[in-house]
């Protein structure tokens, strides 16, 4: 096999079989069905299913902590956790720009089949495009998810005084990407903290109850997710800034950068709501979870109906903090 | 709200800095009402005229051109366009240091890198610095397209308006420690007003409107004050300003929503005119007048609130920006389309 990718990999024929053949079945490894057939046929034996699909097109394709394929595998999984599913399958579509490097293919094919072995799932289906050079950066991965429900959250039963804690430290992920897209000579051991969530529905398991509603704080970060739900729900959010937790260096970093990190994207951490007077239990569990040390209650729904954001701040101001508009770039001033 | 119009008392800070810090630590929040804190024309970018972007736009249309520049500058409109609405990956690279603009034109040896140079007197040492470097060290391929702005020029401009109601001033921090906490000394002397100089932190600015309070209220006489003594001194940096002085000559500055302001600029001496963007592309700036829509220099005079020009939130909004107060994402303006009157 040549090590560029052509666009005759694309068209279905000897070429196309070679790829599928060396780069997926064989770093998806036992992760991937094999019978190669159009459609993957399984039983369906429970009463609730999840299904999610999310597309990546993150550059750098590889940034510190991980590369695209882990995103695109992780975002999926996340997203099926988020609907309190432990997943099952998965799809996966690559849209590849001719002239790709293969040995990078294989890199980003592997650490799907890593995370995918480390999560028990499976990529049971896929597709493969070559297109023309320039008409797509790189590489865009689309993966879709089906799991299997085993808690229902009930977002609309969120009312007043209901905890928000969010299982992480924030913004490492959006960090990560912005040091390495604008090529950044800071001396800084951050990494994104893209990773799997999946196995929180298996571990939280008793308190899982107490928890109306779980998201990740992907695209906009904490503060976009946290008014997505103030704007469903029908309440004000009340963040407490001496309670979000950060590494120092995140600050410091977008310090700098003059970019806010409330509105940076986190791939590796959930924001749960969590009905009142429960918060304490539930970061209990999670704190005895390895990764979840910093875990925090971080803020509360109040009895106010503006569907706004607030946040108290560490000098005892107050500042709406409103949904991401438009691009974040650095500043100048 | 007071609605007495004397007893607002109304504090200008001029760094975009400052005002992302006070919008930042909510510290609007925790004073009593009848203090306003205005944003005033610090944020070089947001003040950048309609014309200059004009110019980069002619240079993006010759092929051989890449402009590297300050990642906000991309959403700031000129007569039609920005930059965002042009640019392709290759021709517009975002940069945080000019120095890195000497890489990437040694990385593109068959292109002509044009540096956006926008600042006020803090980021016009560094780009004076590397235009000194330039022209002794090369690389030949890399030039600069001047929007430096001075403050005093402004800051004076803004006092000697006589409609102006400013109370006080918190003083630009990152200026103070180039040009020394001297520089802004006049405010006191020539316009017997309150003037502080403060640091960043909002612990700073508490102090620093804490300390322009008790002068506005007559506990204590008007005086001028440096509270930023850990990174200003009273002549600043002297080799910074060599360096200015050394690569820029003055002249007037067009200002977006204000207009011509004299002596307000910075362009590129004649020794170093090889390197100007304008000369070398033969570019010119076709001055339009002031937008008469705008009022933006009255919100920042402290004469109007946002809610009291005609154009806010129906023909100026953050997507479409008229003048400077809308464009700052924390400008008096988008402040208020954003917060609305929740906070403030």
């Amino acid at each position: 096999m040549t090590n560029k990718i052509t666009l005759h990999h694309g068209d279905g024929g000897v070429k196309t079989n070679a790829l599928i053949n060396e780069v997926f079945l064989k770093y998806y490894g036992a992760n991937m069905d094999v019978s190669l057939s159009d459609a993957f046929i399984f039983d369906v034996k429970t009463s609730k299913l999840a299904y999610t699909t999310d597309s990546f097109v993150v550059q750098p394709l590889f940034f510190r902590g991980g590369d695209i394929g882990k995103l695109a595998v992780c975002g999926t999984l996340n997203d099926l956790a988020t609907a309190g599913a432990k997943p099952y399958y998965l799809s996966a579509s690559f849209m590849i720009e001719e002239g790709f490097d293969i040995d990078v293919l294989c890199k980003i094919a592997q650490s799907m089949g890593d995370v995918c072995k480390e999560n028990g799932v499976k990529i049971v289906t896929g597709d493969t495009k070559v297109v023309e050079k320039g008409s797509v950066d790189g590489l865009f991965i689309n993966t879709s998810g089906i799991g299997v429900v085993a808690e229902s959250f009930a977002p609309s039963k969120i009312e007043p005084e209901d905890e928000i804690i969010i299982t992480g430290t924030i913004a490492e992920h959006g960090t990560a990407i912005l040091l390495d897209r604008y090529d950044l000579e800071i001396e800084t051991n951050i990494t994104s903290d893209c990773c799997a969530l999946s196995h929180l529905i298996t571990d939280l398991d008793k308190v899982l109850p107490y928890i109306k509603l779980m998201k990740d704080p992907t695209r906009g970060g904490v503060a976009t997710v946290l008014n997505e739900i103030a704007t469903n729900v029908g309440y004000n959010v009340e963040l407490i800034e001496n309670r979000i937790p950060m590494n120092p260096q995140i600050k410091a970093i977008n310090d700098i950068l003059g970019i806010d990190p409330f509105y940076l994207a986190c791939e590796g951490r959930m924001i749960l709501v969590v009905k009142n007077g429960f918060g304490k239990r539930v970061l209990q569990k999670l704190r005895k979870l390895r990764g979840y040390e910093n875990a925090q209650s971080i803020g509360r729904f109040t009895n106010d109906y503006q569907k706004t954001v607030y946040l108290k701040t560490s000098i005892g101001g107050k500042r709406v903090m409103p949904s991401l508009e438009g691009q974040m770039v650095p500043r100048i001033c | 709200m007071m609605n007495d119009d004397k007893k607002i008392i109304r504090i200008l800070e001029v760094c975009g800095t400052h005002t992302q810090a006070i919008v930042k630590s909510g510290i609007r929040y925790i004073l009593p009402n009848y203090v306003k804190l205005l944003s005033g024309p610090g944020c070089p970018v947001c003040v950048t005229s309609e014309s200059y972007i004009d110019m980069a736009m002619d240079l993006l249309s010759n092929e051989e051109v890449i402009l590297a520049t300050f990642g906000d500058m991309l959403k700031v409109k000129g007569t039609f366009y920005s930059l965002f609405e042009k640019k392709t990956k290759e021709n517009v690279v975002i940069l945080y240091s000019p120095e890195d603009a000497i890489v990437l034109a040694q990385k593109n040896p068959e292109k002509k890198v044009v540096f956006l140079a926008v600042g006020f007197e803090t980021t016009a040492p560094i780009i004076a610095t590397t235009i000194k470097n330039v022209q002794e060290n090369g690389p030949d391929n890399l030039f600069f397209l001047s929007a430096l702005k001075r403050m005093e020029p402004i800051l004076r401009f803004i006092l000697e308006d006589d409609r102006n109601k400013i109370n006080g001033l918190i003083c630009p921090g990152h200026v103070a420690s180039v040009l020394g906490s001297d520089a802004f000394r006049f405010i006191t002397e020539d316009f017997h007003l309150p003037a502080v100089v403060c640091g960043f932190e909002a612990e700073d600015i508490k102090k620093g409107v804490h300390l322009l309070l008790d002068q506005i209220d007559g506990k204590s006489p008007v005086s001028f004050a440096n509270l930023y003594e850990r990174c200003v001194r009273t002549t600043g940096n002297k080799l910074a300003k060599d360096y200015m002085e050394e690569v820029f000559y003055i002249e007037d500055g067009y200002w977006r929503g204000i207009g011509k302001v004299p002596n307000s600029a910075l362009g590129l001496d004649k020794k170093y005119q090889n390197l100007d963007a304008k000369y070398k592309f033969g570019v010119k700036e076709k001055i339009i007048p002031k937008p008469s829509a705008c009022q933006c220099g009255e919100i920042i005079l402290g004469l109007k609130t946002p809610y009291e020009c005609k154009q806010f939130a129906v023909s100026c909004t953050p997507e479409n920006p008229l003048g400077p107060c809308m464009i700052s994402s924390e400008g008096a303006c988008s402040a208020h389309y954003k917060y609305g009157k929740v906070v403030f």
